[in-house]
């Protein structure tokens, strides 16, 4: 397993383009923790909706990055479609985790200002909740389950402003509380309970990916 | 033993690739399957290295290494030829130090052009399709199919693809390959099946007519004259300081004047059985 997440990394690395969406997140980042952005519980709600769009496109990527044809002989390698599908996963969770620590530290970087014990934490499961559901939305409008890049954009755009935007979503219920509030304390048992819906979503999303490209090959 | 029973296969709701389709391969055995454009053969090829499902019917008995060799090797790869094999080692179980030991005996046999480590999109056709030749190798595999493995190769490479094949087929291992030349898959299959319309036709024998001449050099100063090169001749292996040529019947007698004029002895000269 160690060998084909690292294969997946050197084709992700060496393709460049996880750089697209990496800068986006950076830039929005940047935007989002300025002079005046408030309190910290606030910018990290702005990062972590931002991380969601940014993950689904490092995902996206990461499994376009590797032609099919290279995929079958990577699978055949394998012995195994669910493992290399596995990889993928965690080499999109590996860049998840470097865009939480980016959307994490910039803040305190670029306009430095008080941190509160709870702070981090309470940013840390919101990047991590919109890090897994980007990555779900990422793997279901990847080409492994859309063969017209041009819908998986468009569906991918759908869900992932649903994911943010709809009322009584996880991310929008956690980011609502956390704009409102200026002591993170107080959200962090509502951030530790959402955690597992999207750790579950990606994990359905991963079947259906998985279902879907077995069936179409 | 591999064995494809009653598959047949469609994409989605398309019309149906292979019907029904019957194939054993035992240890061992080099199955041709020969067949025109979208015949079905590379599919079959898929659903034999498990890249892709049957729609209805099972393959079972699939050997643990399968080494598969697709028709093209898109060439967009940024990795080298050696990390790219050095990855698909490892991700076969083989330690770095191994993969890259065997990654650089495979790239120097198939005499890779281009260097090894230069990323290979930037390699030519027949390169490219020498490290997918090479990664397929990286275990000795149980199974080791090939789709369309000569288009692309230099004439070169073609001997040492005909005794890769022979080799592995000699250690246990099945080889199914796909050719439109009859030249090509009469002279290395031990058994050729046609495809036509998603449909398998019954195996024939290839006909031909095989010798093999052992030969030795009773001093070192025989000369190589480059056996691969020389017509007609099938694969030439050397084993416990013997050389073994397989040779078409019909260039035999050239071969050992060849053979002769270079200063080599020949031990034996045996006919092949055509296998059934």
């Amino acid at each position: 397993m160690n060998a084909l997440i690292r294969y997946t990394f050197a084709t992700t690395v060496h393709a460049q383009r996880y750089l697209a969406p990496v800068l986006l997140f950076c830039a929005g980042v940047g935007i989002s923790s300025g002079n005046n952005s408030g309190p910290l519980p606030g910018v990290y709600a702005l990062n972590a909706a931002i991380s969601l769009v940014c993950a689904t496109w490092l995902t996206i990527a990461v499994i376009s990055v590797e032609d099919p044809v290279h995929r079958a002989i990577t699978v055949v390698a394998a012995r195994s479609p669910i493992r290399v599908l596995a990889a993928t996963v965690a080499v999109s969770a590996l860049l998840a985790l470097g865009l939480t620590v980016i959307g994490l530290v910039m803040p305190l970087v670029l306009s430095p200002r008080p941190v509160s014990a709870a702070d981090l934490p309470a940013g840390a499961l919101a990047h991590l909740l919109c890090g897994s559901l980007g990555i779900a939305i990422g793997l279901v409008c990847s080409r492994l389950v859309f063969r017209r890049q041009g819908y998986a954009l468009l569906v991918a755009l759908a869900l992932a402003a649903a994911a943010l935007l709809t009322t009584g979503s996880p991310p929008n219920t956690l980011f609502k509380r956390m704009a409102n509030t200026s002591d993170a304390g107080d959200v962090l048992p509502l951030a530790l309970a959402l955690l597992p819906a999207g750790l579950a979503a990606l994990a359905v999303a991963a079947v259906i990916t998985h279902v879907v490209s077995v069936r179409r090959d | 033993m591999l064995s494809v029973e009653a598959v047949s296969k469609r994409y989605g709701g398309g019309n149906w690739v292979l019907r029904e389709v019957d194939l054993t391969v035992e240890p061992g055995a080099v199955v041709a399957i020969v067949g025109g454009n979208g015949s079905g053969k590379s599919t079959l090829l898929r659903l034999m290295v498990g890249v892709s499902r049957p729609t209805l019917g099972q393959v079972s008995g699939r050997p643990d290494v399968v080494g598969y060799v697709p028709e093209r090797f898109p060439p967009n790869e940024r990795l080298s030829a050696l990390a790219y094999l050095g990855h698909l080692g490892r991700i076969r179980g083989m330690t770095g130090e191994a993969a890259a030991e065997r990654a650089e005996e495979l790239l120097e046999r198939l005499d890779l052009q281009g260097g090894f480590d230069s990323q290979l999109r930037t390699l030519s056709k027949g390169n490219a399709q020498k490290v997918a030749l090479a990664q397929a190798l990286m275990v000795p595999p149980g199974l080791l199919v090939l789709d369309e493995p000569w288009s692309g190769l230099d004439a070169d490479a073609h001997g040492v693809l005909a005794t890769i094949i022979a080799e592995t087929a000699a250690a246990g291992g099945a080889v199914v390959f796909t050719d439109h030349r009859e030249s090509v898959t009469r002279a290395n299959a031990t058994r050729i099946h046609r495809i036509h319309d998603g449909r398998i036709a019954a195996a024939i024998a290839p006909e031909r007519a095989i010798v093999e001449v052992a030969l030795s050099r009773p001093d070192s100063d025989a000369e190589d004259p480059g056996w691969d090169d020389l017509d007609g001749v099938v694969t030439a292996v050397t084993h416990q300081g013997q050389l073994f040529v397989r040779v078409d019947r019909a260039h035999s007698d050239a071969l050992l004047a060849v053979a002769l004029r270079h200063g080599w002895s020949i031990d034996s000269v045996t006919p092949e059985k055509a296998a059934s």
